[in-house]
C-alpha cells in the first residue's frame, strides 16, 4: 500500500551530534587537502596561519550563536540574513553561500582524486603509478566521479545525510590523534626546528594570503546552523556545539600541522601540496598488521575525509537552495521535495552541475581561494546582521547574547575583510562574476514572477491546508 | 509563488502557543510577541518562533515582528480589547494582512465587522467536552485525534506529487491518504492525485510540512 508513508522521519541530534556536523565539515578535506598548500604560501608560520585564523573565526561564531539561539530557522546563515535584511541582499546571502558550498565540493573533489590514486598505488605500486605521474585527465575523471556519485546517492536517498556523521567524523580525528602521537614520539619531531619562523624570502605578510586560502578550513559552523531544528534543545546546544567544535577544531589542527612541519619541514610540506600530510606520515608511521605501512591509514584518513566533507557540502549546498525555493527567491521547484524519493532533489542536480563545472574547469587554489572568498564575504554579512537585528529589534528574545558586543561583530567585519583583500585579484574577477549573475537572476526572476502573479491570485485564500481541529466556527 | 506563509501571533498563552506550534508544523514562519518574560523563555525553549518581548498592543514592538511583512495576523491574547487593537494596528502598517481575533465571550461576534476572523477557543472546548460527556454516538471527527491531524488536503498544480498515482509517490512515515478526490471512497494505489481536488490525509506533526510540500508545492 502505497498510500503509507515508507521513508523514516529525520533523527533527533544531540549536542554530540551537532558538535560532531561541525567538527566533521572543518576537519575534512581543510587539514589534509591545505596543510600543505598553507605550508607553501606561509612557510612554518602555516601553524600560525590556523591559529589565527581560529581566532579571527571565533568572532563569527559569537555572531552564529547570537542568531541562532533567536532565529529558529535551519537554513544557516541565509536563513538569518532573510530574516533582518530584504530581498536583494538575502538573495545575495543565499546566492554566496550557495556557492561557497558548491565550490568546496569541488575543492574536496580535487583533493580526494589525488589523495585516492595515492591510496591505490601504496597497495598495487607495480600497477599503479603515484598521484605524480597520473594524467592530470585521470585525476579530474576521478573528481567528477565522486561528485556524481554522491549527489546520486543524496538525491535519491536521505539515508546518506545526519546521523552518520558522527561515526565519520570520530573515524577521521581518531586517525589523525594516531598521526600526532607516532609523529611527536617520532625521532624526526624531536630535533623539529619551527625557528625561523619566517626563513627566506617569506615574511610575516605572507601569512594574510595562507589565512585566505585555508579560510575554508573553518566554516562548519554555518553548517551546525543549517540544521538547527533537528537538534534536541537547540537555544543551548547549538552555541555550545558552535564554541566546542570550533575549539576542538582548532586544538586538532595545531597539533596535526605541528607534527607535519616538525617531521617533514614546512618546505617539503609544501611540495607536497593536496597530499601533504600523507607524505608526511611516510616519514615515521610504524607499520601496521593488516593494513601495511603506516602512511597508507593516513591517506585513507585523506580519502574518508575528503569524501565525507563533500557528502555534507552536498547537503549542505542542496539545503541553502532548497531553503531559497522555499522563499520564493529561486524557482520553486527548487524547494518541491521530490514525489519518489524525498530529497530536494532539483537543488541536489542544480547544486552538482556547477560543481562538476568547477571540477572540470578551475584549478585546485582557485577552487580553495573562491570557496573561502564566498565564506569571507557571507560572514561579513552575518556579522552585520547582528549589529542591524540588535538595533532594529532591541525587544527581540536572545536566549545567548554575546559577549563584548558592539566590539565582536565589528571585529568580525574587518577581519574577514581585510583576510578577503588578500585574495588574488582573478578569484576576486570570479567572485563578482558570480555576484553579477546573481543580481541578473534576482531581476529574472522578480520579472518572471510578476508574470505569473496574476494566475496565482484567482486561488481563494482558504485553501490553505484546513486541520481537522479548524473547521468553521459559525454553526 | 512560495505557499510558505508568514505569520505574526500576538500572545504566547495556551491558544497562541498552540497555534504557533501547528503553524510551525507545517512549514511556516512565525513570529511570536508576548510581553511575559517567562512565556518568552518557554516559546523559545520549543524553538519553533522568532520572540519579541514586549506588548502586541505598541507599534514600535508589532513593527520589530516584521508585521509590514507578515501575510497574517493572529491576535491571539486573553484580552479581546488588545486582541482587535493589534489587528486594526496590523491593517495600519500593512492593509493586505489577513486578521484573525480571539475573543472572550459569543456576545463580541461583532468584532468580525473590523477583523478578517474570529475565534473562539471556549466553544471549540466546551464542544469536545460535550462529546466526551456523552460517550461516543455522535463524536465530530476531529475531537477524537490526538497528535493525530486529519487534514483535507487541496492537491496544487504543479506540485511534485500532483497528477501521480499514489503508487509512484513515497510520503514519509506517519502518512496515511485516506479518501480519493472529495472524499467518495477509500484512496487506493491507482488513485490519482488530481489538482485542484482535497484529500483526506491523515498525518502525524512531525512530517505534516514534508506532505503539505509533495502535496501542494
Amino acid at each position: 500500500m502505497s498510500s503509507h508513508g515508507e521513508r523514516s522521519p529525520e533523527a533527533e541530534l544531540g549536542l554530540l551530534d551537532a558538535t560532531m556536523i561541525g567538527m566533521g565539515a572543518m576537519i575534512g578535506a581543510g587539514i589534509f587537502v591545505l596543510t600543505g598548500l598553507a605550508a607553501k604560501t606561509a612557510g612554518p608560520a602555516a601553524l600560525l596561519v590556523f591559529v589565527l585564523n581560529g581566532v579571527v573565526t571565533t568572532f563569527t561564531g559569537l555572531s552564529y550563536a547570537e542568531l541562532a539561539s533567536a532565529i529558529p530557522k535551519s537554513g544557516g546563515g541565509y536563513a538569518f540574513v532573510n530574516e533582518v535584511f530584504g530581498d536583494l541582499v538575502s538573495f545575495l546571502m543565499g546566492w554566496m553561500l550557495w556557492f561557497a558550498y558548491m565550490i568546496a565540493g569541488a575543492l574536496y573533489a580535487l583533493g580526494f582524486a589525488p589523495n585516492f590514486v595515492e591510496l591505490v598505488h601504496v597497495y598495487f605500486s607495480g600497477t599503479v603509478p603515484p598521484p605524480e605521474q597520473v594524467a592530470a585527465v585521470t585525476i579530474t575523471g576521478l573528481a567528477l566521479g565522486s561528485v556524481v556519485l554522491l549527489v546520486l546517492l543524496n538525491a535519491v536517498s536521505t539515508a546518506a545525510s545526519g546521523s552518520a556523521e558522527t561515526i565519520f567524523t570520530a573515524t577521521k580525528v581518531l586517525i589523525l590523534v594516531v598521526f600526532v602521537y607516532f609523529g611527536a614520539t617520532a625521532a624526526e619531531f624531536s630535533t623539529a626546528e619551527f625557528q625561523p619562523l619566517f626563513p627566506g624570502d617569506h615574511t610575516p605578510v605572507d601569512i594574510l594570503p595562507a589565512m585566505g586560502l585555508t579560510f575554508i578550513a573553518f566554516e562548519g559552523y554555518d553548517l551546525i546552523t543549517t540544521v538547527t531544528e533537528e537538534v534536541e534543545n537547540p537555544r543551548k546546544n547549538i552555541p555550545r556545539a558552535i564554541f566546542i567544535s570550533l575549539a576542538a577544531t582548532v586544538l586538532v589542527y595545531l597539533a596535526v600541522v605541528g607534527v607535519a612541519i616538525g617531521t617533514l619541514g614546512a618546505t617539503e610540506l609544501g611540495e607536497a601540496g593536496e597530499t601533504g600530510i600523507a607524505a608526511a606520515a611516510g616519514n615515521f608511521m610504524p607499520t601496521f598488521p593488516v593494513v601495511g605501512g603506516g602512511e597508507a591509514v593516513i591517506v585513507f584518513g585523506a580519502v574518508f575525509s575528503t569524501l565525507t566533507a563533500l557528502n555534507a557540502v552536498v547537503i549542505a549546498s542542496s539545503r541553502v537552495a532548497f531553503s531559497m525555493g522555499r522563499d520564493g527567491r529561486l524557482l520553486p521547484s527548487f524547494g518541491h521535495i521530490h514525489h519518489r524519493f524525498g530529497t530536494p532533489a532539483v537543488a541536489i542536480v542544480a547544486s552538482a552541475v556547477v560543481m562538476v563545472g568547477s571540477v572540470a574547469f578551475v584549478p585546485i587554489r582557485q577552487v580553495g581561494n573562491l570557496s573561502s572568498l564566498f565564506f569571507l564575504l557571507s560572514f561579513v554579512v552575518v556579522n552585520a546582521s547582528v549589529i542591524r537585528l540588535r538595533r532594529q529589534r532591541p525587544n527581540l528574545n536572545r536566549p545567548f547574547e554575546m559577549p563584548l558586543y558592539p566590539v565582536a561583530p565589528v571585529a568580525g567585519i574587518g577581519l574577514n575583510m581585510i583576510l578577503g583583500l588578500f585574495i588574488d585579484l582573478t578569484t576576486w574577477l570570479m567572485g563578482l562574476g558570480w555576484l553579477l549573475l546573481g543580481v541578473v537572476t534576482f531581476y529574472g526572476l522578480r520579472r518572471f514572477k510578476r508574470g505569473t502573479e496574476g494566475d496565482a491570485d484567482t486561488g481563494p485564500t482558504e485553501n490553505v491546508t484546513t486541520p481537522a481541529g479548524d473547521a468553521p466556527e459559525g454553526q | 509563488m512560495s505557499r510558505k506563509i508568514n505569520a505574526v501571533v500576538a500572545g504566547a498563552g495556551r491558544v497562541g502557543f498552540e497555534a504557533v506550534k501547528r503553524l510551525r508544523g507545517y512549514g511556516h514562519d512565525v513570529t511570536v510577541v508576548e510581553p511575559d518574560q517567562q512565556r518568552c523563555d518557554a516559546v523559545a525553549d520549543e524553538y519553533v518562533a522568532t520572540v519579541i518581548c514586549g506588548d502586541a498592543s505598541d507599534p514600535d514592538v508589532l513593527e520589530q515582528a516584521g508585521i509590514e511583512n507578515a501575510d497574517v495576523v493572529g491576535a491571539l491574547t486573553g484580552d479581546s480589547g488588545v486582541n482587535l487593537a493589534v489587528c486594526v494596528l496590523a491593517r495600519e502598517f500593512d492593509e493586505e494582512i489577513r486578521t484573525v481575533a480571539r475573543i472572550d465571550a459569543n456576545s463580541q461576534e461583532r468584532y468580525g465587522e473590523f477583523v478578517d476572523e474570529v475565534v473562539f477557543p471556549e466553544r471549540a472546548g466546551g464542544r469536545a467536552a460535550t462529546n466526551e460527556m456523552l460517550a461516543g454516538g455522535v463524536e465530530t471527527l476531529e475531537d477524537v485525534t490526538g497528535d493525530l491531524d486529519i487534514t483535507m488536503v487541496r492537491v496544487e498544480e504543479g506540485a511534485p506529487a500532483a497528477n501521480r498515482a499514489l503508487s509512484d509517490v513515497r510520503f514519509p512515515a506517519g502518512t496515511l491518504v485516506i479518501s480519493n478526490d472529495d472524499g467518495q471512497r477509500i484512496a487506493g494505489p491507482d488513485t490519482t492525485l488530481e489538482p485542484g481536488r482535497r484529500y483526506i490525509v491523515a498525518v502525524e506533526p512531525g512530517v505534516a510540512d514534508e506532505v503539505v510540500n509533495l502535496l501542494r508545492g
